[in-house]
């Protein structure tokens, strides 16, 4: 029924393992399989090189089921990428191949052992608070639908600021729950003294009224902005900036122009 | 790169020998390179030329929207994390991205199998490409992959549907094809030798 193509001459006894070549490729090859085949791959360079052209081959069988994902991903995605660290460069011990007795893989198989071990902490930051969503999109590609419009809008000054927030090395989230209602999360920066902030879901308030924010320490109580009137359910991205060591976020609801101290009970305390 | 490898190529694969296709998308690695050094806008960049690829062949191998979904964000994710392990000298950025992304779709079926003996459709081989009416990519792409599909044998181009989209393994594969191991393994590299070279990558 088909012509079977020959296997090479000039390798004896190395068959079997090669066979697998295609299999391995293919992903088509179970757990055990797949340990041996990749202990074969580290006296094999031939071999790790045939992988590595089958898979351009299998790469187009990938890409041409390509169709577009769900809109609201990348808002997602970039958010957590913001919030997620990267690895260093490969060392030539790479570094979860050495873990676990991979050492001396070519690295492209030493990079795929590495990414399978990889902890489920990504998906906590992916999975996380919807403001966070507004965040990234709005530092991200500042383009997005109807109600995030304005606050994109009056983002846009500051979003490299955001962004640099966003990116920095000791970048934390926080989130905390507001009195009466509401979310907040915040991505805060010790070392640029700086924090990010969005909400979600806070109780409307009347135009006149607004929700203003402070920071409460040992080095005094500050406002720290207005977060942007509006009506939707998102509100931020704001930055606060001039953090000190020991304080605190706070919000309150005061007049819509802001005032200097507050004037009615936070509604929320984070300690930063 | 592939004249060392032990299959070599095919002298001639019968019939079709396409031209080269168009390159990859353009800067994909240099983009790659630049996320490795933490560049958003390259990530930025990265996204759009890769995420329809990556939740279309999720997609295809999962099924479930939702979990495809999650499966295709984590592959992102370590595009983003593990960019600097990106090495141009051993392959394209698409096949890098593309097996990171096949790899975890078929952990995750694999894992879910696993936790609960499920039932998968055995169906799976035939979703007609056309199925997705909102797809990207080329028309001229996917027609080529299915012309170079087309080339092979029925039971090459059964395993390999199977084992890639289908996400089984060989040794699956042979149970439902009926066949013994032996000859699906060599089936599969064959198989993929000659896709290989009718589509003229690597």
């Amino acid at each position: 029924m088909e012509r079977p193509l020959k296997l090479p001459v000039s390798l004896p006894g190395r068959r079997e393992p090669h066979t697998l070549a295609g299999a391995y490729a293919m992903d088509a090859i179970s757990a055990p399989d797949r340990t041996r085949f990749e202990r074969h791959l580290v006296r094999c360079q031939e071999c790790a090189q045939e992988i590595a052209s089958l898979r351009e081959a299998t790469a187009r069988l990938a890409t041409a089921t390509a169709v577009s994902p769900p809109p609201d991903l990348k808002a997602r995605v970039m958010a957590a990428a913001a919030m997620t660290r990267q690895q260093p460069p490969a060392t030539a011990t790479a570094d979860g191949a050495a873990r676990t007795g991979r050492a001396g893989l070519p690295r492209a198989a030493a990079r795929l052992a590495a990414a399978r071990g990889r902890p489920a902490r990504l998906t906590v930051a992916a999975g996380a608070v919807a403001a966070v969503v507004v965040l990234g999109a709005a530092v991200v590609f500042g383009t997005s639908n109807g109600a995030m419009r304005q606050q994109l809008h009056q983002a846009q000054a500051s979003s490299q600021q955001v962004a640099a927030v966003l990116t920095a090395r000791d970048a934390t989230m926080m989130t905390g729950a507001v009195t009466g209602g509401g979310t907040v999360t915040i991505v805060l920066s010790p070392s640029m003294g700086k924090l990010v902030f969005t909400a979600a879901g806070l109780h409307a308030l009347p135009a006149s009224r607004g929700y203003e924010l402070w920071l409460i320490g040992p080095a005094g109580d500050r406002p720290a902005g207005m977060l942007p009137l509006g009506s939707s359910h998102m509100t931020g991205p704001v930055i606060a900036s001039g953090l000190r060591s020991g304080d605190h976020l706070a919000l309150s609801a005061e007049p819509a122009s802001g005032t200097g101290r507050p004037t009615t009970p936070m509604m929320l305390d984070l300690a930063l | 790169m592939t004249t060392a490898s032990p299959g070599g190529r095919t002298p001639k694969p019968p019939g079709v020998r396409e031209e080269a296709g168009p390159p990859g998308p353009a800067g994909l690695d240099v983009q790659i390179g630049l996320v490795a050094r933490g560049e958003v806008a390259a990530f930025d960049a990265v996204y759009e030329q890769v995420a329809s690829s990556v939740f279309g062949i999720v997609r295809r191998v999962i099924r479930d929207p939702a979990q495809s979904e999650e499966v295709t964000q984590d592959v992102l994710l370590d595009i983003w994390r593990n960019a600097s392990k990106f090495d141009a000298e051993r392959g394209s950025a698409t096949a890098w991205v593309m097996t990171l992304a096949h790899r975890r779709a078929v952990d995750r079926v694999r894992s879910v199998q696993k936790e609960a003996e499920r039932e998968r459709r055995v169906a799976t081989s035939e979703v007609p490409y056309d199925e997705v009416a909102e797809a990207v990519e080329s028309n001229f792409e996917r027609e080529r992959v299915r012309r170079c599909l087309g080339s092979l044998t029925e039971l090459q181009r059964e395993s390999v549907t199977l084992a890639y989209y289908g996400g089984y393994t060989y040794g699956q594969v042979a149970g439902l094809l009926g066949v013994p191991t032996g000859t699906i393994k060599t089936r599969m590299r064959d198989a993929l030798i000659r896709l290989r070279d009718c589509l003229g990558v690597a």
